[in-house]
């Protein structure tokens, strides 16, 4: 069959109508009040958070000692502690928060930048401090 | 109807969704079932389509795109999910509490039963479908938006969120390796 022939094939033939729908109006109440139940648990990030703010107060109370130094005294005597605190939570903070701004991108309907970037500042604010602790932990 | 009078209204009152839901419902599910071919497919990546859309319109800016094509794109984007994770797919009827689920049951049943015997008289239209689904995602995608839903090439490109020299190409491509595939069915 030629090619032209086949497109107007495709045009032309009967394709299955949707008659009204009878569940239509019980799922449009269903959706509505659906409660948004997030499968993934945020409480266990506040552990690393609650270690780098403690670090921070001692930077700024003790004199003679800053984040930077404080880092790496815990890499010191701590060490699977720190890697656990200051590599592998921010690692994940940034991957999620990534996978989190790609798919609400999709979600808004691809926005402009300046009007998407209202939406996600968390999430960028999220993945620059975790890129700070990351590069003082690692150089 | 004024679609970003609607939006505000649904941010005004989230209650409102049901308007949307209203206008949208059925032509997406339409475009669903003549993308799948099967009912229970079409009615889990629907309501998925519109519980994702309900949570998410109020980030949704007018300016980009409108609902409708906001709409097909998250139901498109949901077949592909639905189709690549169906083994750990949860049903979104076991996720959703719906009020009076005895007689939901009975409505979908009454539905399914309806879109069937549908679905059967068009024998055709099954083969063809049948052929589309060996050929890659993208393919299916255009050729779908543009034979089965009759949309015009910058509307599914907006969809597709690709250019129309792109699209142009795809259904090209994607034409011929359909042709071929029925030929050998």
């Amino acid at each position: 069959m030629e090619k032209e022939n086949f497109e107007k094939k495709l045009s032309d033939m009967t394709k299955p109508e949707i008659p009204d729908l009878k569940h239509e109006d019980l799922l449009a109440g269903a959706i509505i009040n659906a409660k948004d139940k997030s499968i993934v648990g945020w409480w266990w990030l506040s552990a690393p958070a609650f270690v780098i703010l403690m670090l921070m107060m001692k930077s700024v109370f003790m004199s003679g000692t800053t984040l930077i130094s404080n880092i790496h005294e815990m890499e010191s005597t701590q060490k699977y502690m720190s890697i656990i605190f200051f590599l592998i939570s921010p690692l994940i903070l940034i991957i999620i928060n990534a996978f989190t701004i790609k798919r609400i991108h999709f979600l808004s309907g691809s926005p402009k930048l300046v009007n998407f970037l209202g939406t996600v500042w968390y999430n960028v604010l999220i993945i620059i401090l975790s890129l700070l602790i990351l590069i003082i932990y690692l150089f | 109807m004024d679609e970003t009078d609607l939006l505000n209204r649904i941010r005004d009152k989230p209650e409102n969704f049901g308007e949307l839901f209203k206008l949208y419902y059925q032509p997406i599910f339409g475009y669903i079932l003549r993308r799948t071919g099967s009912f229970d497919d079409t009615a889990d990546i629907a309501a998925d389509t519109f519980l994702k859309a309900f949570r998410n319109i109020h980030n949704f800016r007018y300016t980009c795109i409108s609902v409708k094509v906001w709409l097909y794109r998250i139901a498109t984007n949901e077949m592909n999910l639905y189709f690549r994770f169906k083994q750990k797919h949860n049903s979104i009827f076991k996720r959703l509490s719906i009020e009076e689920n005895e007689i939901f049951k009975n409505l979908i049943s009454d539905d399914r039963k309806e879109i069937e015997s549908e679905l059967l008289k068009h024998e055709q239209f099954m083969s063809v479908l049948k052929a589309l689904k060996m050929l890659p995602v993208k393919y299916q995608e255009a050729i779908a938006l543009r034979y089965f839903e009759g949309k015009e090439n910058r509307e599914i490109a907006e969809i597709m969120n690709i250019n129309e020299g792109t699209l142009k190409s795809l259904l090209s491509r994607g034409i011929e390796k359909l042709r071929q595939k029925c030929n050998q069915i």
